[in-house]
């Protein structure tokens, strides 16, 4: 079948006539190549935002501080919400999970539709709220600044209300999708643990999503009406309290599909099956299972009692044994594995080193003292850039780069991959171990940058934003690049024994011409 | 790990007495979590290197299952560093929680543009001054957004709720002039960034003393129009005329008025003394007793303060304040309730 796709066009379903043609399509293949270019927009819109107030730090735009807390608000509102939270299980989830479970298609195509659309109207929305002139108070949005701050907030409070709902429609998809699309034979546990983390991350997409487009509706009527949940006359607690119970899960289901993402990778790049299939499956439900139940640590220092927040403290830091027990199971996938020296290889190992950074940071925000210290600086605000920028994004390139072939048929060139895998490396850790430093100096959290002048810091973490551009530059150039390679990659270039490797590459619109049997997962 | 030797230098130098129960458990777990990172992360770039695919069709080497072991050190090791981060940081949190007894008790007010730090005596300066080595406790409100107050060097970071009372203390151990800020973003334009001064005990009570004797570099009616706004006045009698709970303080001064009994008072000197002290004595027809005596509160200095300050609100108190009250007023001013 590889050679039928050499010499353009691609083929399958990339080119293939299908109803909808791209944008009314309901082919999962093709939503998740949308979700991709879309997600990669918000992306570079975040990148965009966040280098606005390094601009500042560094001496520019001296007087503009409104303009950089807009940045600020915004960088984290689009990264948080519309790439950390979806990325993986829209993207990925998207293209993948039929793949991997030897369906068709997901179940509910329509569901798969209508939650680009609203992600590209919720992204849109976001935009038009900066173009109105946009908001500063600052991403979590407290109240009571963001029932009397200037700005036009129904605009944005839509695009983060379309985006929940998108989230919910993403999870709803995947959880019916692993219910009743498995091929024969493919039980639970023999699912691929990508599959699997994305139906145990659904879960939770399915909750926060209500929950955020939820409050954020209901904040938008308070601000307009005076009244309302989180009106004047609320505690302002109340608000911060539902934010983090929305939002703090959003760091666990976003890396636990990271992680899944790394396991099918190292699995596959080393051509070995993965060590504690079970104790992982497990490990995943207990991370996410604690993440609804932590969120206070976000509050120590606010006032919260004492008691409360040590229970949270102890629950958090729970945590520490299934990160302990992934981490044990992905390394022992890795030994005595046969290792392709491949970009993915080299984005599996910054994920590593980056949530492992973003997890030991965890203990740190969750020590009763030291947290109540460190949460309002930039040591929070660092560790949330290490889970996005390093962990999710490291793994989300790991995924493109190792499943590149299957999406569009082309090879990955490696080399120029991982150089690009380097820079990226080398530019999270100059951008963000600087922030850590800073935080805890006692610079506060999210408006660091607002801090007078140029310490040495900054100017070693603006070296590193331009590393991590020049490194994404590097490695979606080189994908996108391959698009135009004459070659074809092959139905199975990495030897894998998933069963979205038992297809061609693309893939045909139906996906597989006779249905797959389900087997072990990784061919053992 | 990076940083590792300089990492002492990364907190600001400690000058409280809790700060060492957050850079304990920082330097602890630093180290600890050093290690781990670099363990982990070093594994798998070793593996990755050493179990490099030399030959194309190499395949990965049978399925194992996890070492028990390995496994069993390796989730305690996770497990120790949980709970050393738990207990190391146990007695510093019982510490922030409990304020010690007899703390000295100072008031914050915090707002978009700036702090109000209350002193026990009702002196309200924008910065904070502390004496080193005796316990502060801070009482703080917010009037408008969520603010903070955060003391790096003290180790003290706490949010400052509206409509609600945040406590924090701390116990300063140097004598130096510190940042002093909200960590809290209050949105455009708050301009909460100040310092906090730490003297040492004698200097302090110099400094409270100071700051706190109202009268110097102020003339007389400018203390006393002080001491109507900190002692409460302002809430029942205003200077402008308008009837509140009391009679409104302008022209009073040099005025007759009749009182509840039936006769009727000249405000002098000895009239204003009288009903600072003993207000319900001699009441103005038309108004209650319900004035809260300040007998013991105000001294000689300050009620004369304040009949200077009255004077200067009267059309009869006269440039030369020290002469005689003018007998006979005018008795179309005597119901005290005119507007205007």
């Amino acid at each position: 079948m590889s050679d039928r796709t050499a010499n353009s066009p691609l083929g399958g379903y990339l080119s293939a006539a299908v109803p909808g043609g791209w944008f009314a399509t309901r082919d999962h293949k093709r939503i998740g190549l949308m979700f991709a270019a879309w997600t990669t927009g918000a992306l570079l819109l975040g990148l965009m935002f966040g280098i606005l107030p390094m601009v500042r730090s560094l001496g520019g735009m001296e007087d503009d501080a409104g303009g950089v807390l807009r940045a600020l608000t915004y960088q984290r509102l689009i990264l948080v919400f519309m790439f950390l939270a979806p990325a993986i299980p829209a993207v990925l989830g998207h293209f993948l999970l039929p793949l991997q479970l030897g369906a068709r298609n997901l179940a509910l195509p329509v569901f798969s539709l209508w939650s680009l659309r609203l992600y590209a109207a919720g992204l849109v929305l976001a935009l038009a709220s900066v173009l109105a002139g946009g908001v500063s108070f600052g991403w979590t949005m407290p109240t009571p600044l963001s029932l009397t701050g200037d700005g036009v907030f129904w605009l944005l409070a839509a695009g983060l209300a379309c985006s929940g709902f998108s989230w919910f429609l993403v999870g709803v998809n995947i959880i019916v999708t692993v219910h009743h699309h498995r091929a024969p034979g493919l039980g639970f546990f023999r699912m691929p643990l990508l599959s699997w983390s994305l139906y145990l991350g659904a879960y939770l997409l399915v909750m926060s999503g209500l929950i955020l487009a939820i409050i954020v509706l209901y904040l938008a009527g308070a601000r307009g009406t005076g009244r309302g949940l989180f009106g004047p006359d609320a505690d302002p607690l109340l608000w911060l309290n539902y934010f983090w119970f929305a939002t703090r899960p959003v760091v666990f289901f976003a890396l636990v599909p990271a992680a899944g993402v790394v396991f099918d990778v190292v699995a596959g790049i080393g051509r070995k099956a993965v060590t504690g299939y079970r104790m992982v499956v497990g490990s995943m439900i207990a991370l996410l299972a604690l993440s609804v139940v932590t969120w206070g640590v976000h509050l120590s220092g606010y006032g919260q009692a004492p008691h409360l927040t040590f229970v949270f403290s102890v629950l958090s830091l729970l945590g520490a044994v299934p990160v302990a027990l992934i981490a044990y199971s992905l390394l022992a996938t890795l030994h005595r594995g046969a290792i392709a020296c491949s970009a993915p290889t080299t984005f599996t190992v910054a994920f590593v080193l980056h949530a492992g950074i973003a997890a030991v940071m965890g203990l740190f925000l969750a020590s009763p003292a030291l947290g109540a210290y460190l949460n309002t600086t930039m040591f929070a605000t660092a560790q949330i850039d290490y889970v996005m920028w390093g962990g999710v994004l490291g793994a989300f390139l790991a995924g493109l780069h190792f499943w590149w072939p299957k999406m569009t048929g082309r090879p990955v060139n490696h080399p120029v991959g991982r150089f690009g895998a380097f820079l990226y490396l080398i530019g999270v850790n100059l951008a963000f171990f600087p922030q850590v430093i800073q935080g805890v100096g006692g610079a506060p959290v999210d408006v660091g940058a607002l801090e007078p002048g140029p310490t040495g810091l900054t100017e070693i973490a603006a070296l590193g934003w331009l590393f991590l551009v020049s490194g994404l530059i590097v490695a979606i150039g080189n994908l996108v690049g391959s698009l135009w390679v004459k070659e074809a990659a092959g139905d199975n270039p990495w030897g894998a024994c998933t069963l979205e490797w038992t297809t061609a590459s693309p893939p045909p619109v139906d996906n597989f011409a006779v249905r797959p049997a389900g087997g072990d997962p990784y061919g053992t | 790990m990076i940083g590792l030797a300089f990492m002492a230098t990364w907190l600001p130098a400690a000058a409280s007495r809790q700060a060492e129960g957050v850079d304990g458990p920082f330097q602890g777990l630093y180290v600890a979590a050093a290690f781990a990172v670099a363990f982990a992360a070093g594994l798998a770039l070793a593996y990755v290197m050493l179990f490099r695919r030399r030959d194309e069709s190499a395949r990965g080497a049978p399925a194992g299952r996890p070492h028990p072991l390995y496994l069993g050190l390796w989730t305690l090791l996770a497990a120790g560093l949980a709970v050393y981060a738990l207990v190391a940081g146990f007695p510093g949190f019982l510490d922030q929680t409990v304020p010690p007894y007899g703390a000295y008790p100072v008031g914050v007010t915090a707002r978009n543009d700036g702090f109000d730090f209350t002193y026990p005596g009702g002196h309200v300066a924008d910065t904070l001054h502390v004496a080193v080595g005796k316990p502060v406790q801070l009482t703080m409100t917010s009037e408008d957004v969520i603010h903070g107050l955060s003391v790096p060097a003290m180790r003290v970071h706490q949010a400052i709720l509206p409509g609600r009372q945040a406590t924090a203390w701390f116990e300063a151990t140097l004598a130096d002039t510190f940042d002093l800020r909200s960590n809290i973003h209050g949105g455009e334009g708050a301009a909460l960034r100040t310092a906090l001064v730490s003297h040492q005990p004698a200097d302090f009570d110099e400094w409270l003393r100071r700051v706190s004797d109202i009268f110097t570099g102020r003339t007389l009616a400018e203390a006393g129009e002080l001491l109507y706004n900190r002692e409460g006045c302002k809430a029942c009698h205003t200077t402008d005329g308008t009837r509140l709970v009391g009679p409104s303080f302008k022209d009073v001064y040099g005025f007759e008025f009749p009182t509840r009994d039936g006769k009727t008072v000249l405000v002098d000197d000895a009239y204003i003394k009288e009903s600072i002290l003993t207000p319900n004595v001699s009441v103005v027809a038309g108004y209650e007793p319900v004035m809260t005596p300040y007998e013991g509160k105000l001294g000689d200095k300050e009620i004369e303060a304040i009949t200077a300050w009255l004077k200067t609100l009267s059309s009869k108190g006269g440039a030369a304040e020290e002469a005689e009250p003018e007998a006979e007023g005018d008795p179309a001013a005597g119901d005290g309730q005119e507007d205007k």
